[in-house]
């Protein structure tokens, strides 16, 4: 197609006559392509409120559509539909169903920042990325991905305990994704370990996975950020307009 | 009420503040740090003005010599102002040469200081030689040696015009728009065609701001006259092929990403701040606002003043200004010390 315009309209919009008549002029076939018109009756005016009120969302409303977060992406380069200029317009226009078209490529920001240093009204898209991804796995539109996941059982286990135990977090990990434990990359890792480390290690390390680490005292530390944690959860929910997941 | 008054700094503002004291009879001392009067258009060769497109040499000239020539005014170029005592209507400055003037007030015209490109690395200027500002093109054109690539002296045959260089940008704290480069660069992209009728000249923009009648002058001028292209879009990185610059970015409207040759990029470099002012501010002791600029006291009913009584601002010390707005300023900056009184002190008042 030479008219490069037509690669902006989605292909359904494209319409050509076999024969139609417009007060008296002949607009049939290939020459007379027409357009449909987009009417996007379900505008969703808060989205942005939304948006900006998750963690890293707050300066959305500054951006004036330069193109230099876009112009400077990495991901961007390798894909073009990779796009924070256009998401932080459609989000800021509250065209909720345009940008879920692009839901699966969203999270593929790889968090390098360049867009932050370049962009000059300080919006730090690579955070609105951040929170646009928060979103749309609050909003149900995308599974949590796996660095989440690996984030969880982390995190979970530093709440639980004030330490982890690298092994427990790996099973919960497989666990949650779906995998098994038995990993041949795993299976190789542990065994070239166990040939490598002194007997006193190998046995410290043994115990660990017994008798779990733990921080002494840690059980007012563990309540103090579990109920912070709660309350932030809390509140991104109702930032989107979910109710309450109710108290842990 | 009649003391000398003292002028610091001869740009557009200080010539115009000068003149119009020394023609109301008053006595002037203006101080110059430079060697000559006239300001950036003077010291840093502009080509033809915007909007008159009168040439700089002829119309800030003229302004010099009128100054220059007036029997109530003082010129003294080289120096600068070491320390400033007394009180409104009564104040020493101390030059830095130990040289003493006794005036009633004093006005500053200490203008701007261009943004420096280096600052922007990403944008080419230092690597690539023929990426240049807004100032080198103006060089180029009033030197009439015309528009060529310093690299090889060529003729380029595609021009590209960067604007907000140094402006509206937080990564660099500059968070205001300096007003006359788009309607500057308007007007260069004009100056281009017309010298080099084969060049392709295209501007990069995130606003366009030629505002009031500039715009039909200079942006519908440039694009239905001389058919200057106006692409919506801040650019990436200015690399280079190892023949010609490469501009990379994203053309917004179209969501498309572009990278296009071009033989010379043209910064459009914004009005910074003067680098002295932090020096002046202590030593006239008047504030500066946020910015860094001269802050101005009143916004309306007495132009001009400054946080001390007796010492007024003029023209771009305040924030970007225009050349005529400056003139403007600097009559009024006059008007209103030529008319100042100093407030009483608690012992005058009790006589
Ligand atoms: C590339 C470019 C092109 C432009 N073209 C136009 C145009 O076409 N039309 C237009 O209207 N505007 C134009 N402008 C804006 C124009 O330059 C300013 O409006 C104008 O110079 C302001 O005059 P001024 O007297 O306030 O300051 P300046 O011109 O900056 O003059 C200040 C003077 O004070 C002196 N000085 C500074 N500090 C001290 C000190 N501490 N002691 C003593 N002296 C000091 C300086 O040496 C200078 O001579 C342009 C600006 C740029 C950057
Ligand atoms: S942080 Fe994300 S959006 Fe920003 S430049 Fe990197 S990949 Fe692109
Ligand atoms: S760089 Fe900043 S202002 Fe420009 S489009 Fe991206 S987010 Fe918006
Ligand atoms: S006048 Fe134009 S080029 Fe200059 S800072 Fe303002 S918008 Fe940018």
């Amino acid at each position: 197609m030479p008219i490069h315009e037509k690669s902006l309209i989605r292909p359904e919009k494209l319409v050509e006559h076999e024969e139609l008549v417009i007060e008296g002029m002949d607009v049939s076939g290939h020459w007379s392509t027409f357009i449909e018109g987009r009417s996007v009756p379900d505008y969703n005016e808060t989205l942005q409120e939304e948006i900006a009120a998750l963690p890293g969302g707050e300066n959305i409303h500054r951006c004036w559509q330069c193109g230099s977060c876009t112009n400077a992406c990495t991901v961007n380069a390798l894909n073009p539909d990779f796009n924070p200029r256009y998401w932080i317009y459609l989000i800021r226009m509250g065209m909720e169903e345009e940008l879920l078209r692009d839901k699966d490529i969203i999270w593929q920001c790889v968090s390098c920042n360049k867009c932050t240093y370049a962009c000059p009204r300080d919006v730090v898209p690579e955070q609105v990325m951040k929170a646009t991804s928060h979103w749309l796995e609050l909003k149900g539109h995308t599974p949590k991905s796996p660095s989440m996941i690996f984030d969880e059982a982390f995190s979970e286990q530093v709440f639980e305990r004030g330490k982890i135990e690298d092994g427990l977090v790996l099973r919960e990990f497989f666990k949650r994704t779906g995998q098994p434990v038995t990993q041949p990359w795993l299976v190789a890792l542990v065994s070239g370990l166990v040939k490598r480390f002194p007997v006193f290690y190998l046995m410290k390390l043994g115990l660990a996975t017994v008798f779990r680490p733990r921080t002494r005292g840690w059980g007012k530390a563990r309540d103090a950020i579990e109920e912070y944690v709660h309350e932030c959860e809390e509140r991104n929910r109702r930032a989107v307009g979910l109710g309450t997941k109710g108290a842990k | 009420m009649s003391q000398p008054i003292l002028i610091v700094g001869g740009g557009p503002a200080g010539l115009s503040a000068a003149h119009a004291a020394a023609s109301a009879g008053r006595k002037v001392t203006l101080i110059e740090k430079e060697d000559r009067l006239g300001g950036a258009p003077i010291l840093s060769g502009y080509a033809k003005l915007v909007p008159s497109h009168e040439w700089a040499s002829d119309v800030i000239g003229a302004m010099v010599k009128r100054v220059v020539d007036n029997p109530n005014v003082t010129v003294r170029t080289g120096a600068r102002v070491q320390s400033f005592d007394g009180t409104p209507g009564a104040f020493t400055a101390t030059l830095k040469d130990g040289g003493k003037v006794e005036v009633g007030s004093a006005i500053l015209t200490t203008g701007f200081t261009h943004f420096d490109s280096v600052n922007k690395p990403e944008w080419g200027f230092g690597t690539y030689p023929d990426v240049v500002t807004t100032t080198q093109l103006e060089q180029m054109i009033s030197s009439g040696k015309g528009v060529r690539c310093p690299s090889d002296g060529r003729k380029p045959d595609r021009v590209a015009i960067l604007l907000c260089v140094g402006s509206r940008d937080r990564q660099i704290g500059r968070e205001w728009c300096s007003k006359i480069c788009c309607t500057v660069s308007a007007n260069l992209a004009m100056e281009i065609r017309e010298e080099l009728p084969e060049s392709n000249v295209y501007i990069y923009y995130m606003d366009i701001r030629t505002f009031g009648l500039y715009e039909g002058e200079f942006y519908w001028g440039s694009q239905e006259e001389y058919k200057v292209k106006y692409i919506k879009a801040r650019i990436a990185e200015v690399t280079s092929d190892g023949k010609r610059l490469l501009v990379k970015g994203e053309d917004t409207l179209v969501k498309r990403p572009i990278s296009i040759p071009f033989d010379m990029v043209v910064h459009a470099v914004g009005m910074d701040p003067n680098v002295d002012n932090m020096t002046i501010s202590s030593v006239f002791g008047v504030k500066l606002n946020k910015y860094g600029y001269i802050e101005r006291k009143n916004t309306y009913t007495t132009l001009c003043e400054t946080s001390r009584p007796g010492v007024f601002v003029a023209g771009s010390a305040t924030g970007p200004e225009t050349i005529d707005d400056s003139i403007a300023q600097g009559s009024a900056a006059a008007m209103a010390a030529l008319t100042f009184v100093p407030a009483k002190t608690p012992a005058e008042a009790a006589e």
